[in-house]
């Protein structure tokens, strides 16, 4: 998803009425949100309140002048401050001082000499303002991916049913979400395009949703109705969602599922081979008008249910590779945690961009089921 | 990611050579947002030297085809090599993405 354009905030600090209004007018229309001051002191307590991006600085004010501000500034504030002076003179002065300045423009002043200034400073390097922002929203966008993830253990007769989940330094849109039902569980498996905030939110609004929709018996029609409202919130984002959603029942060994756009599920047979179940349709919200009819398939005792996040899949040159390494870390474990620990590993922390999210449900061979 | 863009006869040839990821993506659409505006609706992506490409460069391909629909005309994908290609196939979007071998070949029969 592409996230919303950040906004930029600056504070105009100038005593002369109609150049404070065309620093207004000519830093609104680069896009920054402006506050203005007519004197120092009141200057700082606007950029104290609105941490701004940037200030623009006059050099001659009517209570303090603007190096004194400028000082008092760089004490808690490391916006890109450019100070305006009238004359000339007291520029090549200026230039050649630490004062804690980061420009300096010499009025009378084009406005679009001051814009590309402005623009070439953001250029030479992120403003520290929204380095630390963008750093708390990576911080939220984590809390709220942790949050997605079912809290307890699932237990459901004569299964072994496990969850693993690493996120990566840049938080991807990857959850799962399971629940019990009188004839087994439901399981949602789903990774939103993009990563950070957006993607964060969109998985949110994807559990949900799916969860709201788990009382409806029937698949089609259930799945159908969940991604038209997942559509409708993605439309407005250019994004979408891969969406695996299962539900088994457990008497039978029968799950039933919905594939649109994941195409990384695998039913690992207890015999040594394992098929990888192919997607339906185009993940959610990609294109309109698309269906995505339920499949089955029968867990034999000792028969596994495998999804795997595209994470793991990007160390492997082929889809072939990737379902030929995953049914061999599969095999053998004695337990499902194991076994996803397992496929996990494939992906080695180090090297994996992406978050890695793996769900294991294994139907329990007939020996210890009973 | 470099792009460059021709006019050919029936169509526009947009390349985009590098790797199509959550940084590059925008900077696609907008590049094929602008051919589109500069009067070409039929227009071939050349894939030919994209090595890789992630969910949100799938996400940007869907849009220009949007883009290029939108105008009345069609958005065609040509020489995808192997990874683009598995993504496609996974996602099931190989049915809305029309492939073909190359980028001469992609209008020649409409």
């Amino acid at each position: 998803m592409v996230s919303p354009p950040e906004i930029r905030r600056a504070v105009v600090i100038e005593d002369d009425p109609d150049i404070r209004g065309l620093l207004v007018r000519v830093l609104a229309k680069q896009g920054f949100d402006v506050t203005e001051a007519a004197a120092g002191l009141p200057g700082v307590e606007e950029v104290r309140r609105v941490q701004p991006d940037l200030v623009t600085l006059d050099l001659n004010l009517p209570d303090i002048d603007g190096l004194e501000v400028c000082k008092l500034l760089r004490e808690f504030s490391d916006a890109f401050i450019v100070m305006l002076t009238a004359r000339a003179d007291e520029l090549d002065k200026l230039t050649g001082l630490d004062n804690g300045a980061d420009e300096y423009i010499s009025k009378p002043f084009s406005p679009r000499e001051l814009q590309s200034r402005i623009n070439a400073l953001f250029r030479r390097r992120p403003s520290p303002a929204a380095d630390s922002a963008n750093r708390s929203e990576l911080e939220r966008a984590t809390e709220v991916q942790q949050s997605l993830l079912p809290k307890e253990d699932i237990r459901v007769d004569g299964y072994d049913v496990a969850g693993v989940f690493r996120p990566s330094r840049s938080v991807g849109g990857d959850f799962y979400d399971w629940y019990q039902t009188p004839e087994g569980l439901h399981l949602t498996f789903a990774d939103a395009m993009g990563k950070g905030m957006g993607a964060a939110l969109i998985a949110a609004t994807v559990r949900a949703v799916m969860r709201s929709t788990g009382r409806r018996q029937d698949l089609d029609g259930a799945f159908a109705s969940a991604s038209k409202a997942i559509a409708t919130d993605l439309d407005s984002s250019n994004s979408f969602v891969t969406l695996f959603h299962a539900r088994l029942d457990a008497a039978s060994g029968t799950v039933s599922y919905v594939d649109a756009g994941h195409g990384l599920a695998l039913h690992v047979r207890s015999g040594g081979t394992a098929e990888r179940l192919p997607s339906a349709g185009p993940p959610v919200g990609a294109w309109a008008g698309s269906q995505w009819p339920q499949s089955t398939l029968e867990l034999a005792p000792g028969d596994s249910l495998v999804v795997v996040s595209d994470g793991v899949l990007d160390v492997f040159d082929s889809v072939e590779d990737f379902t030929e390494a995953v049914r061999s870390a599969a095999q053998g474990q004695d337990s499902a945690h194991a076994a996803s620990s397992a496929i996990m590993a494939l992906a080695p922390a180090e090297t994996a961009e992406d978050d890695v999210t793996v769900v294991v449900v294994r139907r329990l061979p007939e020996q210890a089921a009973a | 990611m470099e792009f460059s863009y021709e006019v050919k006869d029936s169509y526009a040839e947009v390349k985009a050579d590098g790797r199509l990821n959550m940084v590059s993506a925008p900077k696609l659409r907008e590049f094929v947002t602008d051919v589109i505006a500069g009067g070409s609706n039929r227009i071939v992506v050349n894939l030919e030297n994209t090595a890789f490409m992630d969910s949100s460069g799938l996400g940007a391909l869907i849009g220009c085809l949007k883009a290029a629909r939108q105008a009345g005309g069609d958005l065609r994908i040509a020489a995808v090599q192997p990874q683009v290609k598995m993504v496609l196939q996974l996602t099931s979007m190989d049915k809305v993405l029309t492939s073909y071998t190359s980028a001469e070949e992609a209008f020649s029969n409409d």
